[in-house]
């Protein structure tokens, strides 16, 4: 049973740490919401705009997702939030029973619109739909999330990319986060039923990004974010920034990195100690025809899969892959072909695969750490996607050492 | 394989109730629909959604849609399997495939048919399909009902006699040769390949004599009668070993209201392309049979696109059973379609379908009841609903090489979604929205 040292409480939010590995900095939790429990470590798909990219909600729930994505300025456009309020809510809108979490919308700001702007007030940008200037403040996004009624918000953050060399700028930019997290605070209307995670900015500059993370851990939020990565930095600069972040965060509270996604990624980050994950890859690969396996990404457009009968991957579990007699619908890789980029139900079945690939991969690893043998576990990971050990990204093998998996032995 | 329940008057021009069996002991009550396959699926709809969420029997394909490469991937599975086609699409076991050469309605070919030859459409460009070809085919495919090649109008509907003369003669010939090379009653039967021969959208007088070759030498090879014309239908009270044979329609089917004419001419099953239309043009089918009592004219389906959804919470059709109506509302599905999301589509067929199969349902039940009571209450539909579908206002999902046969300096059918404001700006990690593949060009 779980004693109360392992067990954080906060108004809308339970965390509950089950084990840890006993050699890296991996850790397993439940995380309970208010719309049910969830797994960590986890991947969350992204959602954008209220739907999963063809699949209904019963197929999303198939997979075993108990909490996806929606994008705030995605929701706030478009259905709008009158229409929101009117309804009732993003879990209402699209028939979702189980969790959601909204970013602030601040990023899409920076990664769609080019005229964006920042300052003190907010983030000033054109709409989209007339041209005409708008203003998106910590508070404009605390009532977007609040009227979407999301379990899990994110606080508007100055978010500049990692890679900027503006170190003045980017000083501003970690502080004006802490700012509008205050902010963010303040306008929040529904703490008693809605998470507020905090996000630490800083960008490679570990020094600013400890700062930081004292800085947000003042303000004692439900759970923590990692932000402003995944930009293109260098991926040993990723390993060194979460390595630095996780050190000095709480146990008992959860931590997300955001926009991380691509496997490999993942099983390190989680290695360093993270719990939660999203990105759009997976669901947006699947639509350029691409299947993720644990042998690596296949192309299935790819004319050598025309005649190949057998499933997208050995072995899945997923709806997809499994036999008819196994209760699935026993897709071939030639029939994704045949219909890759022809007819969207190719789009939809590799969306479905891929979705459970990730989850199922966190599911793994997850069984792995409660088990003690997550370091053997991360060796069959990296062995399934290369042949031979000189294949192995550097990074991965740097970071994974860091923490005492050193991938290169036996 | 086909059983006549119950038929007024002289079995021809009247309609029928019947039960046809499909193999696999699914039974389909007549009068019913065959829902139209894209590439081997019903477009939008996974192989799950499609199995869980509608209640259609059986589905057309066409052959057309598999030959795009060579060798065709279709045909280097194993001849001792069965039901191929079902394996390579996933389809349902129990739901049964009606594979034709063409898609139905098929684009028109720049030449038409050889006379040992029919002339198809594949994603990667127009070819030949033998008769020896199609034969081949179908003994690998294994589809339950099988329709042999007709040579049926190519530019014009209203060709020459002499040309109608033609193409009855090319298509007995190639019924002949199907049957010569198949062995309907030997090897495609072992196979569970039960064969419907075309009757062609050409006058009586001229293809008369192929009706009665039909009728008198290859009767035992039939299972069922497709019907390009139901105009014809009439004229089989001339041939009366045809009359038992379920009649499957090839339109025109354009609105609910052909379809109770068909019905009304003695045609046991439809062929409808138009719901798979209606879901593309974002609208939600919205009649039933008998319709109801009401003094004012109603739509036969609703544009899901305009803005007074935005916040309604009602199904598309009050009552409606479907998966749609009963766990989604009219807002999210305008939602969907707004912001371009495919599950809006997805919704939207599952709703269709389901509307079409409850429309049979009532059709079936009202003929029960009567020939009297289906003519008063066909009337009764054409007086409460409007004579023709809405047309549908927003934008459709993407149109593919194979749906259209594209013109030389044809405008996009959709407006790219994402631009730039000034200039440059390029997409950048982040959004689930952001680039799409490139649609591979019409061929």
């Amino acid at each position: 049973m779980a004693s109360s040292s392992n067990i954080y409480s906060a108004p809308a939010l339970t965390f509950e740490l089950v084990a840890r590995c006993s050699t890296t900095r991996a850790r397993a939790s439940i995380l309970t919401l208010p719309h049910g429990p969830v797994q960590l470590p986890m991947f969350m798909p992204v959602a954008t705009q209220a739907s999963l990219k063809g699949l209904t909600p019963e197929q999303l729930e198939e997979t075993g997702c108990r909490l996806c994505l929606n994008n705030t300025y995605h929701l706030g456009l478009k259905p709008g939030q009158e229409v929101l309020d009117a309804i009732g809510g993003a879990h209402k809108l699209q028939g979702w029973k189980h969790n959601i979490l909204t970013d602030s919308g601040g990023f899409q700001m920076v990664s769609l619109l080019k005229l964006a702007t920042i300052t003190e007030k907010g983030v000033e940008f054109l709409s989209p739909h007339d041209g005409s200037p708008m203003l998106l403040t910590p508070e404009h996004s605390m009532s977007l999330q609040n009227s979407i009624g999301s379990d899990i918000m994110m606080q508007l953050d100055d978010v500049l990319v990692t890679t900027s060399p503006d170190k003045a700028r980017m000083r501003e930019a970690m502080e004006r986060s802490v700012r509008w997290l205050d902010r963010c605070i303040v306008a929040h209307k529904n703490p008693d039923r809605q998470n507020l995670f905090c996000i630490i900015q800083g960008g490679l500059d570990l020094e600013m990004r400890r700062e930081c993370c004292r800085e947000m851990l003042a303000r004692d939020t439900p759970g923590i974010a990692i932000g402003g990565l995944s930009g293109g930095e260098a991926k040993m600069d990723y390993c060194r920034v979460v390595e630095a972040c996780t050190a000095l965060l709480p146990d008992l509270k959860p931590r997300y990195v955001m926009g991380i996604g691509y496997p490999e990624d993942l099983v390190v980050s989680v290695a360093l100690g993270a719990d939660m994950f999203d990105c759009v890859w997976p669901t947006r690969t699947a639509r350029f025809g691409n299947a993720v396996t644990k042998h690596g990404v296949l192309n299935m457009r790819n004319k050598k899969f025309a005649n190949d009968f057998g499933p997208i991957e050995d072995g899945c579990g997923c709806m997809c892959c499994r036999s008819k007699l196994d209760g699935g619908m026993g897709i071939s890789r030639a029939f994704v072909h045949h219909n890759a980029s022809k007819e969207t139900v190719a789009a939809h079945l590799l969306t479905i695969h891929n979705v459970f690939y990730q989850l199922n991969l966190m599911r793994g690893v997850r069984q792995s750490i409660i088990e003690d043998r997550f370091p053997p576990f991360v060796r069959e990971f990296f062995a399934g996607l290369y042949s031979e050990k000189t294949e192995y990204p550097e990074w991965a093998v740097g970071a994974l050492k860091g923490v005492g998996i050193d991938l290169t032995s036996e | 394989m086909f059983e006549i329940l119950k038929s007024a008057t002289a079995d021809v021009g009247a309609a029928r109730l019947g039960r046809l069996a499909l193999g696999n002991h699914r039974v389909m009550e007549t009068p019913n629909y065959l829902a139209v396959a894209s590439r081997g699926v019903i477009p939008h709809l996974t192989p799950e959604n499609m199995e869980r969420y509608t209640a259609f029997d059986a589905a057309y394909m066409a052959i057309e849609d598999f030959l795009d490469k060579n060798p065709p991937p279709i045909m280097k599975m194993s001849k001792d399997t069965p039901r191929n086609l079902h394996s390579f699409t996933s389809f349902p076991t129990e739901r049964a495939i009606v594979l034709g050469p063409r898609r139905f309605p098929a684009v028109t070919t720049p030449v038409g048919n050889g006379v040992k030859h029919l002339s198809i459409f594949t994603s990667t460009g127009f070819r030949n399909l033998t008769i020896a070809e199609f034969t081949k085919v179908i003994e690998t495919t294994q589809p339950q009902i099988a329709i042999p090649p007709a040579d049926l109008f190519h530019t014009s509907t209203t060709p020459p006699a002499k040309r109608q003369v033609r193409m009855v003669d090319r298509t007995e010939e190639w019924v002949d040769e199907f049957f010569h090379l198949a062995d309907p009653q030997g090897r495609l039967k072992e196979l569970g390949v039960s064969v419907f021969a075309p009757v062609l959208p050409v006058e009586y007088p001229l293809q008369w004599d192929y009706l009665r070759h039909l009728s008198e030498d290859v009767r035992e090879s039939l299972s069922g009668l497709a019907i390009y014309d139901v105009n014809l239908l009439p004229e089989l009270v001339n041939y009366p070993p045809l009359l038992s044979l379920p009649r499957l329609a090839f339109g025109p089917s354009k609105s609910p209201q052909d379809l109770l004419r068909q019905i009304a001419l003695g045609v046991d099953v439809c062929t409808v392309p138009f719901v798979n239309v209606m879901s593309d043009a974002g609208v939600g089918l919205d009649f039933t049979f008998p319709p109801p009592e009401t003094q004012e004219i109603h739509p036969l389906g609703i544009d899901m696109w305009t803005p007074d959804h935005a916040t309604s919470l009602l199904p598309i059709s009050e009552g409606c059973k479907c998966y749609t109506c009963t766990n989604h509302h009219r807002a999210f599905i305008q939602h969907l379609l707004n912001a371009k999301e495919m599950l809006g589509w997805n919704l939207l067929q599952i709703h269709n379908h389901w509307l079409l199969s409850e429309f049979f349902a009532g059709v079936r039940k009202v003929l029960s009841e009567g020939s009297a009571r289906f003519e008063e209450c066909s009337r009764n539909f054409s007086a409460v609903y409007e004579s023709e579908l809405p047309l549908g206002t927003g934008e459709r999902p993407r149109a593919r090489g194979y749906h259209f046969k594209s013109i030389a300096g044809q405008t996009r059918i959709n407006e790219p979604s994402w631009q730039a404001y000034e200039g440059d700006s390029k997409p950048t990690s982040g959004s689930d929205t952001a680039a799409e593949p490139p649609v591979a060009p019409s061929a």
